[in-house]
């Protein structure tokens, strides 16, 4: 497994972070994390991946609301 | 050093009428990856008035994942319209597999992730002509299989890499309020001749006492007192906002403390 992949998801995918969250452990090992990886990841702190999935989700949708609206050094013309 | 402010087109005209007192100006290479013309003229005249670094923030590169060479070109675009005398980026990943996070997440610090940065540097550096500084990342999430500390992490990054270091000042004091660390020990900790930029920002605080870098908030005299043991005469201090803008004045007046702490390093 890899982490990267793991972490971006625990991020992003609500229900896999509930799962996770439940059953840290478990739920790592289902996903393919060998049994030194899954402890690392066992032993993260709930909140604090619970805060920083808020925040990422934040920037997500802050991103998206200024894409629009992108500042520029001078307005665009074309 | 050098003693500048993020460029943001709210603080523009300020910047502009205030260039007397500002040495340098760091442009995000994302706002402008897109410039038109006239846009890729204006940036030309704005290095042509003031010293100016890019600073980018969605490469990706501490990453066992490839950087994307679409962004890495976008980079390598405003980096030839401005020609810098450096560009910088964090010690971070954003994406893996077509998931994109919105924001700098702090990876694994092991030996794989250096393997990843290493090529992804060496990929940056072939693009781009020169390696960018690296910066620290705030966290609020330890990262897990994780088998260097911060410190021993930045002093291999450095050393597999050859490239300098971008210190932020608040990440630091962020990171280390957020896992009960000692900020001046961590300075100890690290390659100081390696650094070539410091940032300079505010945060918040959020659950359990946590730190948000958010760069909404004043910068912290805690950040201040850490400048000194940061600085050396060839660093460029930059100080980042980026919403909730005070009055310019006060954004300077930050400026004039970085100074004065930089003078007492000194004595």
């Amino acid at each position: 497994m890899n982490l990267e992949t793991f972490l971006a998801r625990l991020y992003t995918d609500d229900a896999l972070r509930s799962a996770f969250l439940a059953a840290p452990l478990d739920t790592a090992l289902a996903e393919g994390a060998s049994p030194s990886e899954a402890e690392s990841l066992a032993a993260m702190n709930p909140e604090s991946l619970t805060l920083a999935a808020r925040g990422f989700t934040r920037k997500r949708d802050r991103r998206a609301a200024l894409s629009e609206t992108r500042p520029k050094l001078v307005p665009k013309r074309d | 050093m050098r003693f500048g402010i993020g460029w943001r087109r709210e603080l523009g005209a300020a910047i502009l009428s205030n260039l007397n007192r500002i040495d340098v100006i760091e442009v995000l290479a994302e706002d402008h990856t897109n410039a038109n013309v006239a846009e890729q003229r204006a940036l030309r005249f704005l290095a042509g008035s003031v010293p100016v670094v890019v600073h980018a923030t969605s490469l990706g590169l501490a990453s066992c994942d490839a950087v994307d060479p679409k962004r890495l070109d976008a980079v390598a675009r405003v980096v030839g319209w401005i020609e810098p005398g450096a560009w910088s980026e964090h010690l971070a990943f954003v994406r893996w597999g077509g998931i994109e996070l919105g924001h700098l997440a702090a990876p694994p610090r092991n030996e794989r992730t250096l393997e990843g940065l290493a090529r992804n540097i060496d990929r940056a550096r072939q693009v781009i002509g020169m390696a960018p500084a690296l910066e620290n990342v705030a966290t609020l999430l330890d990262p897990p299989t994780s088998d260097w500390s911060e410190p021993e992490w930045l002093r291999q990054v450095a050393a597999r890499t050859g490239a300098s270091l971008l210190l932020d000042l608040h990440n630091l004091h962020a990171n280390a309020t957020n896992f009960g660390f000692d900020a001046k020990t961590f300075l100890r900790g690290l390659p100081l001749d390696r650094i070539r930029m410091i940032h300079l920002a505010g945060g918040r605080r959020i659950e359990g006492g946590r730190i948000l870098d958010d760069h909404l908030h004043d910068v912290p005299q805690e950040v201040f007192d850490l400048l000194p043991g940061a600085i050396s005469d060839d660093v460029d201090v930059i100080l980042e906002r980026d919403g909730n803008y005070p009055r310019f004045g006060e954004l300077l007046a930050e400026l004039g403390r970085a100074r004065d702490a930089a003078v007492r390093s000194a004595a």
